[in-house]
């Protein structure tokens, strides 16, 4: 379960719960690996979740996992950071590696994990506060002794938003628009500072207009993170992603590819049927 | 032929019976509406009993009628500002008296006299008071009305709190409470202040400690100690002065310097002088209490009357406590100059202070008061804690599935079969494990406060598990994912979501707590004392105990006019109580 090789590297960079700043060279977008899954297996309970998945995902490019209801893509996103932890029956094989860790490594604390990985989620979820406190929130929990004020503006504007919200900072966050709280949800994901931005569906309770401001978005992201996005919409994973991975029934990786390779020439049959709309 | 059709579709589909449904509504209408209806007789009847409203004269009630209660639905009605509400109130007050008076004489001519009743007393209960209740919730809407029952609100609230710190500070020791404050609390805070302000977090975590530290140096301290500040300069070094502080901070944050010195200084000056030399300069009132009494009061209101004079918007609300003050003068005068017989009410100033007594006319529950003060106090904060924390644990802490999953069913399962055991069987428990085994004594507040707690413990923690799981779930992965460890998801996103609803379920649940008798018989609670308890430790008596000792006793004058009083007087305490309490939850619910 445990990959001992890359164990003694930089355990120290999990464990640490310090908010790191201006740490990562953010610069052109490199082929350096930031998250990689080895044979990596998932159960809830008897049944199979993930059968088998190996795949390396870039760092600071928008890669899309795709595939049917049920195929598994969000079981394996929330492997990344550990959120499968939450669910009892839930159990997990095989390596995760990020940062050069595997992060179900027995020393790893997955709080501690979980401050180095942003997340999304399909519904909007602010917390009943005020737009400020919603942004602040992880620089809180981590005891940011720095400039919260500041940090809280750069986050609003990385998530696009904050010529809407700045004369309302202290008003709360649920009065806001669906597109808003979405947008907000990322200003808090990416106020620490994580290294990936992990999406859960970010634009499926949205209306269009909402989601394509989202989608210019994780495009910027992209600049500064690792964006993890999986999403039901096929348009929208050609349009946004620089890699695509489809999973299919059973939790299998069927393809992983350049999304121009997955959408235009892909090498396997079920993926051109699933993409076309024969089936899924 | 449009007839013609209808009929043919209506053949065309037949027709679905209601008649079960129907009858089932209007059976459960005339069940609610039964129940409510035998509890409002009852409460009426007591009224007049603890009012002696019965042996009011019509002319005692015009007179108050028109100075109190026509100005105060004026009032009201000015600051609904609907013509058409005013013509509905006028008509229903005018209506009802016709349709009371006819109703009331026709009943009484044949059908038999009304005890204790007449009709100008069923007009004052079934129209006036719904009435009143009625425009006061309109006139509430209005500006000026917001604003007036504002100011009423903090006048009569203030005092009431100011009040139950002083009940408090007869048990509770306050040179204890002096050396507390001056040697943990006063300094802790400055080093959380000074930490904020510098940004040295080092202070911040140094606060904690240290007002732990200063706390148990102040219990060594107090035996040591020989002399002390008298106890009204301890009320002002620990209450007045914080609270000023505190209402100055609160003013000063809305932007004027000038107004927070104000806000804080005056109510502050105005009780320091009342307090200490009051009764030296034949004012009639002074010392200690009195000087918690106003700061408490006044620091509020001035606090208030800023932020109405800063909104400069319904500032005539402000006249309402005069008008009502001006109309119960006028009330007087007139009944003292024309004589007018006024009924001698049991809810009297002697009923409040006094204590126990042989004679009907000299019996007060102020000991029972006090003492029930004391034990929903303690009740309250043990309740709370106690069962804010085990709802906390088993919702958020506790594994759902695997051998731990199985011990919080269990565990589940006794706490709600706690709820229905009998509240004697607490008692029983209370006097073995408390009173004979731990050793602190038989009917002393620490008892019964302690027996109370466990008895209404599973009502709080099953309401604050509600609350809690009420919270959706989307807002604890949002906070996980945050990389928030557990304690934070749960102190800042679920316990801030959830505290309305915890509150709501403690409220209830210290109503039941006020009102028990059973398990206080069983752990030994004096049915009467004569006077209020000096310690945690001594003896004392509960407002339901008093009562039902007074309702035992053979004189007609208790088994109904002091019996009375003393129901009203624990509702209305239990009242004030359940509102404070509703009004902070609906303040936090706004917070959000």
């Amino acid at each position: 379960m445990s990959n001992t090789e890359t164990k003694t590297e930089s355990s120290d960079s999990l464990i640490t719960t310090d908010v790191e700043t201006g740490s990562n060279d953010r610069t052109a977008p490199s082929n350096r690996t930031a998250v990689a899954a080895r044979d990596l297996n998932v159960y809830y309970g008897d049944e199979q979740a993930i059968d088998d998945v190996s795949m390396e995902i870039p760092e600071k490019r928008v890669t899309a996992l795709i595939g049917p209801s049920g195929c598994g893509k969000s079981t394996f996103l929330r492997c990344i950071n550990r959120m499968n932890d939450m669910i009892d029956v839930c159990r997990v094989e095989g390596d995760v590696e990020f940062g050069g860790k595997n992060v179900y490594d027995g020393d790893v604390d997955p709080v501690a994990l979980r401050r180095k990985i942003g997340m999304v989620f399909q519904k909007p979820n602010p917390f009943p506060k005020s737009i400020r406190d919603n942004v602040a929130y992880g620089l809180k929990i981590q005891g940011f002794d720095g400039d919260v004020d500041e940090r809280v503006e750069e986050s609003l504007k990385g998530a696009a938003l904050w010529d809407e919200v700045k004369d309302q900072l202290d008003s709360s966050g649920l009065e806001l628009s669906g597109g808003q709280q979405q947008r907000l949800c990322i200003a808090r994901a990416i106020a620490p500072d994580p290294e990936v931005v992990l999406m859960d569906e970010p634009t499926s309770a949205l209306d269009p207009v909402a989601a394509s401001k989202i989608e210019d978005l994780i495009d910027d992201l992209a600049e500064q993170y690792t964006v993890i996005i999986v999403t039901h919409n096929m348009q929208q994973a050609a349009r946004i992603s620089d890699r695509t991975a489809v999973f299919l029934t059973g939790g299998r990786l069927v393809e992983y590819d350049d999304t121009t390779k997955i959408f235009e020439d892909p090498e396997e049959q079920r993926v051109e049927d699933y993409i076309t709309g024969k089936f899924g | 032929m449009a007839t013609d059709t209808d009929t043919a579709r209506g053949e065309g589909f037949g027709e679905v019976s209601r008649v079960r449904g129907i009858v089932f509504e209007y059976l459960s209408l005339g069940a609610s509406v039964l129940g409510i209806f035998a509890l409002a007789v009852l409460l009426i009847y007591v009224t007049i009993d603890a009012f002696d409203l019965a042996n009011a004269d019509p002319l005692w009630l015009l007179t108050y009628f028109l100075t109190l209660v026509v100005p105060f639905l004026g009032f009201c009605l000015y600051s609904a500002r609907d013509p058409a509400l005013t013509r509905r109130a006028v008509a229903v007050a005018g209506g009802g008296l016709v349709a009371v008076a006819a109703v009331f004489t026709a009943i009484e001519a044949f059908v038999g006299e009304v005890p204790r009743l007449n009709w100008q007393l069923t007009y004052l209960f079934v129209a006036v008071i719904p009435l009143t209740g009625y425009l006061t919730y309109m006139g509430a809407r209005g500006r000026p009305g917001s604003v007036g029952f504002g100011l009423i609100g903090r006048l009569i609230g203030g005092t009431a709190i100011g009040l139950a710190f002083t009940v408090l500070f007869l048990v509770f020791d306050e040179r204890l409470w002096f050396l507390a404050y001056t040697l943990g609390i006063v300094p802790a805070l400055l080093a959380y202040a000074y930490g904020q302000l510098r940004d040295t977090p080092a202070a911040v975590t140094a606060a904690l400690p240290v007002s732990i530290l200063g706390v148990l140096l102040a219990v060594f301290a107090r035996e040591a100690l020989r002399t002390y500040p008298t106890t009204a300069f301890i009320y002002l070094w620990t209450l007045a002065i914080p609270i000023a502080a505190a209402g100055a901070v609160v003013v000063n944050g809305r932007g004027s310097r000038t107004a927070a010195l104000t806000a804080g200084g005056v109510p502050l000056a105005l009780a320091a002088a009342v307090g200490l030399f009051g009764r030296a300069a034949g004012l009639g009132v002074g010392g200690p209490n009195a000087l918690v009494v106003i700061a408490v009061t006044g620091v509020p209101v001035a606090v208030y009357l800023h932020r109405v004079f800063d909104a400069g918007d319904g500032l005539t609300g402000l006249g309402l406590p005069v008008l009502l003050a001006a109309g119960a003068l006028a009330g007087a005068l007139v009944v003292e100059t024309f004589g007018i017989p006024t009924p001698s009410p049991w809810v009297s100033e002697t009923f409040l202070t006094e204590a126990p007594s042989r004679t009907a006319s000299e019996a007060g529950l102020y000991p029972a008061i006090v003492g029930s003060v004391i034990i929903i106090a303690m009740v309250a904060v043990l309740s709370f804690v106690l069962g804010v924390a085990t709802s906390v644990f088993l919702e958020e802490y506790t594994a759902d599935s695997g051998v731990v999953g199985g011990l919080t069913r269990l565990l589940q399962i006794n706490i709600a079969n706690l709820a229905a055991i009998p509240s004697v069987v607490y008692g029983l428990l209370g006097l073995g494990l408390f009173a004979n085994f731990l050793g602190l004594g038989f009917g002393t507040a620490v008892t019964v406060s302690l027996t109370l707690s466990l008895l209404i413990l599973p009502i709080t923690i099953i309401s604050a598990q509600e609350a809690i799981r009420s919270v959706p779930d989307d807002l604890r992965r949002g906070s996980d994912a945050m990389g928030a460890t557990r304690w934070q998801t749960t102190k800042n996103v679920v316990l801030p979501e959830a505290f309305p609803g915890i509150l709501t379920g403690t409220i209830l649940a210290l109503g039941r707590a006020i009102g028990e008798t059973a398990p206080l018989i069983m752990v030994g609670a004096a049915t009467t004392v004569f006077s209020p308890p000096s310690s945690l430790f001594s003896k004392f008596s509960a407002m339901p105990m008093q009562i039902y000792a007074w309702a035992n006793f053979p004189q007609a004058e208790f088994r109904y006019g002091v019996v009375a009083a003393g129901v009203i007087t624990l509702l209305i305490i239990l009242i004030g109580m359940n509102g404070t309490a509703i009004l902070l939850r609906n303040r936090a619910e706004e917070g959000h």
